[in-house]
């Protein structure tokens, strides 16, 4: 399988990059991890006349955490996001969609920038950092823009980058004490699996116990990741227990727009956005007592 | 054009001009002959085309040769000792866990790379290490056997 003839760069910093990438526009394409860009191109899905590799570039792999923000840089694979005790700690339900990403193979490879670029409807990074409240930087040669998550994806491989813009950062802010998250996806199989429906959860406990803020986002059941206003609303200000949970899965079940493919019915993904909504909040709920 | 690249593979130094659009399997099998390393769905699915990149199993169907460049790359010639095969291909052959031997290479890859972080797997750990790695012969039984005999020797 060929790919097909491309110029190749090899930036060493950000700024020649973004100076390629102005220079060149819709015709580059930045290369991280590989493993959609090389599949599209074998495929003949994509075929940029330039590719940028961002793999020499030492800035977008640093992982900084500080002052209560933890800075991930666009190329740290999703492997040293699964093994990364400092996401771990802070951001199990990440820790936990990095580690559920592709295969083994794949995970040594895919970065955490790509999956978001890619913009699939069933990735396993969004939900995740969405239920964060991740923010992700944007720079190009004339400047940069920090964009929240929550309006970057605007539909299946679709986003609001500009053809000359990278994604070089994602910065989320640690959780308070009192709050956890989830993060759960179904598949037929465990690896290299594109997930049915996933969904992720964060929660957090006001000092009497009710739940002060609960976000709920789910994959897999609409054009881009979908977030259940109707399931938030059940949720805040209640006080956490099983039937509640039901009741939230139940209403992010209503607010899911999945549609019937080869991978299973939406009548089935739907009951089961029920059901994983439910078990993240359960994941969360237990965090969120123990830490 | 055509790129120059320095590439550690098993332990040799080599300087090779690569075409931007070559992959890293294509240089290992093609240009230097190394065809212990076998190419699949080319798609990143299989794992037939797995290499060791910096201490990291990888699909190398995904990988640019001229990213290699500067790398240290193992292969499955790269694993025996010599005349002297490494634990792992010889829990393979004492446990039948070879039948066409096309996803070997892969399947010994990801099971080294896995003893040498984990020495003591259990049997989850060593079935999700080799899971990006498919086996149609096996049932992948006799695979996870031998991979699990290394670690309690």
């Amino acid at each position: 399988m060929l790919l097909p003839k491309f110029e190749y760069h090899e930036p060493l910093t950000v700024d020649e990059a973004c100076r390629i990438m102005g220079e060149l526009g819709q015709s580059a394409k930045p290369l991280a991890g590989g493993t959609d860009l090389i599949v599209n191109m074998k495929k003949k899905v994509l075929s940029p006349s330039h590719v940028v590799s961002l793999s020499g570039i030492a800035d977008l792999k640093e992982l900084d955490s500080g002052n209560g923000t933890v800075k991930i840089g666009a190329c740290i694979t999703a492997s040293e996001i699964a093994q990364s005790e400092t996401i771990l700690k802070s951001f199990s339900a990440l820790s936990k969609g990095a580690g559920s990403l592709g295969s083994p193979l794949i995970r040594n490879l895919a970065t955490i920038a790509g999956n978001l670029v890619s913009a699939r409807p069933a990735a396993d990074f969004p939900p995740a950092l969405l239920a964060y409240d991740g923010q992700v930087v944007l720079m190009k040669s004339t400047g940069e823009r920090i964009v929240p998550l929550s309006d970057f994806f605007k539909g299946p491989g679709q986003t609001v980058m500009e053809p000359d813009e990278l994604l070089t950062q994602i910065i989320l802010q640690k959780p308070p004490a009192g709050s956890g998250a989830g993060f759960i996806k179904l598949g037929v199989r465990k690896t290299l699996e594109i997930s049915l429906t996933n969904a992720a959860a964060y929660l957090a406990l006001d000092q009497d116990g009710s739940i002060k803020t609960a976000r709920v986002f789910l994959g897999s059941v609409a054009p881009t990741p979908l977030r259940s206003p109707s399931a938030e609303k059940i949720l805040t200000g209640e006080k956490p227990d099983e039937a509640l949970f039901e009741k939230a899965g139940e209403a992010a079940a209503g607010d899911s727009k999945p549609i019937d493919d080869f991978r299973a019915s939406a009548e089935y993904k739907k009951a089961m956005v029920a059901v994983l909504t439910k078990r993240a909040l359960n994941m969360a709920f237990k965090e969120a007592n123990a830490g | 054009m055509k790129k120059l690249i320095s590439v550690n593979i098993n332990d040799k130094e080599y300087e090779v001009a690569v075409s931007p659009n070559q992959t890293l399997v294509d240089l290992i099998r093609n240009d230097l002959e190394l065809t212990g390393t076998k190419k699949g769905c080319e798609l990143g699915d299989c794992g037939s085309c797995t290499v060791i990149m910096d201490g990291k199993p990888v699909n190398s169907c995904l990988v640019l040769a001229v990213q290699a460049n500067g790398k240290k790359i193992t292969t499955i010639e790269g694993v025996a000792n010599g005349e002297k095969l490494h634990p792992v291909q010889e829990a393979f052959v004492e446990h039948g866990a070879i039948q066409c031997g096309f996803c070997s290479p892969g399947m010994i890859l990801s099971g080294k790379s896995l003893l040498e972080s984990n020495p003591k797997p259990t049997e989850l750990e060593i079935r999700t290490a080799i899971s990006g790695n498919l086996c149609r012969c096996t049932g992948y039984q006799k695979i996870v056997e031998a991979i699990k005999d290394v670690s309690e020797k």
